[in-house]
């Protein structure tokens, strides 16, 4: 069946009165990868946005339902290569909550994946603020944030191995614990970022040149931003504060102190105070996170059905190196159920639907990604604006198309 | 130690929604295609200003055949701080759909419905009546199948490679052919000169 047999090709082109069609993406740089826009401007304002998405296209949701339940969490992490962590850990709560193993991680475990989503969420921040900057001409911002973002990763890549994808966290807990020397860099990190954060802020947020393209631009209004299921930074700087955090909270997000930054504009200017605070709230956690860290304590549940056996132990135990086999060739199974689970992600509510079948590969995995439908409302705060003012919004939305097209 | 493995349930596969174990992730609904449309206008007319998400599942041998799941979020349309937000509710709306029936779209109610009723209609084959732009928007507008259904297959057909192309307006080249002069048998004949030098 093709889409001609439903409904006839809609009429996106429509050639009256004095519009023109203009096709801007998918290689267009500042659309942030490989969106189109298909427009339909009249002289230089926007009468119509039809943003067309798929170019990335990568049938992940369907891989992972070949791939055991360990292996499918590799692939998910791929979904937002900004923020590799929040996925892991969304789909880890989602195969825990299935396993019904959620109350028996450790604590260390808990702790060391709160740090990593902060991390991940300042890292992604930073490309977001450095990228937003270059499409308005700021280019030094750039540097600064990935700097910033540099050391983050190379954090990353101390704690799992990999600088982009750490495969850290794991269904029952983490790869390993944080290896000799990760708390001194850690440390580093945390006395570097205030001054960092006060020198990207004195880049931009005094800057009369960034304060007129950003300021009034794309303004969402509270209903808008619910109508068209906005989440996030961009949510809160229409003054909702929904934080999956404090609403819904997860891996003891309830035990730690910080607040939900809101603004109540809902331009563009306001998304971007509304990041910057947050990559401060972030920080305020990884501090917390700091302190509870000197205790020293298991980093993996001691379930030998779902997670791996030490490395140590193989050479030494037989059951340990029959779980170790029978995890790798045949994985674990899971019961069957279907389960919601969401975590605040950088750019919003990322949540997993997850169906299980009770067999060792799941059944369906269906993502929300948050980028999909902050991508959409462009549809409606887009009309009206210059083509230039559209450059501005998409930067300030922050869509990731791993994400959003998946 | 107890063992969180176990074997699967007779006949889970059918509906595992079903025998699902009891989650507390938000309050589940089950309802029938007919009646869709009413209750998610009197969901909407009761507070459940954003719709989260909406996907399918396709039970492929379960009679009705899919699944499409609704996501619903109850917050104040109205500019609050933390406190004020109060504890948002979720909810999940489950209904039923066989191969052949299509279902009201709800893109009046929630505007984020528009693209998230095309990715259903695209992957699973899902028609949303009503819905003002339903085409494709993952896989290209000529695709064949819908890609996330059961029966669709993981890996598609092996494909001969289609023919590399000649070098046009280059009358030394022929396609596969190494130019003249830079034959094998040329090159060995080259290393041969140097090294009788």
């Amino acid at each position: 069946m093709t889409f001609s047999s439903v409904l006839p090709a809609p009429d996106v082109v429509s050639q009256s009165g004095n519009t023109m069609v203009l096709s801007m993406g998918p290689q267009h740089p500042s659309t942030h990868g490989v969106l189109q826009l298909v427009l339909e401007i009249e002289s230089e304002n926007v009468v119509k946005v039809d943003p067309e998405i798929g170019y990335l296209h990568t049938g992940i949701e369907k891989s992972c339902e070949g791939l055991f339940w360990t292996q499918a969490q590799t692939l998910v992490e791929r979904m937002d290569y900004l923020a590799p962590s929040s996925n892991a850990l969304c789909y880890a709560l989602v195969v825990e909550k299935l396993l019904g193993i959620t109350d028996r991680i450790p604590e260390r475990a808990q702790i060391i994946r709160v740090l990593q989503m902060e991390l991940t969420r300042i890292a992604s921040h930073c490309v977001w603020l450095g990228t937003h900057g270059i499409d308005l001409g700021a280019i030094s911002v750039f540097f600064y944030c990935f700097d910033l973002r540099e050391n983050i990763l190379d954090l990353q890549e101390a704690a799992g191995g990999a600088r982009m994808h750490p495969n850290y966290i794991r269904v029952g807990g983490l790869n390993g614990d944080l290896p000799d020397g990760y708390l001194a860099k850690l440390d580093a990190l945390i006395e570097k970022f205030p001054g960092r954060m006060r020198e990207l802020r004195g880049l931009l947020q005094a800057n009369p040149i960034f304060q007129d393209r950003t300021i009034d631009v794309g303004i969402l209004s509270p209903e808008e931003a619910l109508a068209w299921s906005v989440t996030g930074p961009a949510l809160r700087a229409s003054g909702i504060a929904y934080d999956v955090r404090k609403a819904f909270p997860y891996s003891g997000y309830e035990t730690y102190d910080f607040d939900v930054p809101t603004r109540i504009e809902g331009d563009a200017y306001a998304r971007f105070l509304v990041r910057l605070d947050e990559m401060d709230q972030a920080m305020r956690i990884i501090e917390q996170c700091r302190k509870r860290l000197d205790a020293p304590g298991p980093v993996v549940i001691d379930d030998p059905k779902v997670a791996l056996p030490p490395k140590e132990t193989i050479a030494l135990s037989m059951e340990a190196l029959i779980h170790h086999f029978k995890l790798i060739s045949e994985g674990f199974r899971v019961p069957p159920g279907d389960v919601y689970q969401a975590v605040e992600g950088p750019r919003g509510e990322l949540g997993y639907y997850i169906v299980s079948d009770g067999e060792n590969r799941p059944y369906r995995v269906r993502t929300r990604p948050p980028s999909l439908y902050n991508l959409q409302a462009l549809k409606g705060i887009g009309p009206g604006n210059l083509i230039a003012d559209l450059v501005v919004m998409i930067g300030s939305l922050d869509p990731v198309f791993g994400e959003v097209d998946r | 130690m107890p063992s969180t493995q176990k074997p699967p349930l007779a006949g889970a596969a059918l509906d595992p929604t079903a025998v699902r174990p009891p989650i507390d992730d938000a309050a589940v609904q089950r309802v029938a295609p007919s009646e869709l449309r009413a209750v998610l206008e009197e969901r909407r007319h009761e507070g459940y200003t954003m719709l989260l998400d909406l996907g399918a599942v396709d039970y492929l041998r379960r009679a009705p055949r899919f699944d499409v799941v609704y996501h619903l979020l109850k917050v104040q349309p109205v500019a609050a701080s933390v406190s004020e937000v109060g504890q948002p509710a979720r909810l999940r709306i489950l209904c039923g759909v066989d191969e052949n029936e299509h279902l009201p779209t709800c893109m009046d109610l929630w505007k984020s419905a528009d693209w998230a009723e095309r990715e259903v209609y695209d992957l699973f084959g899902i028609v949303f009546d009503g819905h003002a732009d339903l085409r494709r928007i993952q896989m290209p507008v000529d695709w064949e199948g819908h890609p996330l259904r059961k029966d669709y297959p993981m890996r598609g057909p092996a494909r001969e490679r289609s023919p590399r192309p000649a070098f046009a307006g280059k009358s030394n080249v022929v396609a596969g052919t190494p130019p003249v002069g830079r034959t094998l048998e040329a090159l060995q004949e080259e290393v041969k000169r140097a090294r009788e030098q």
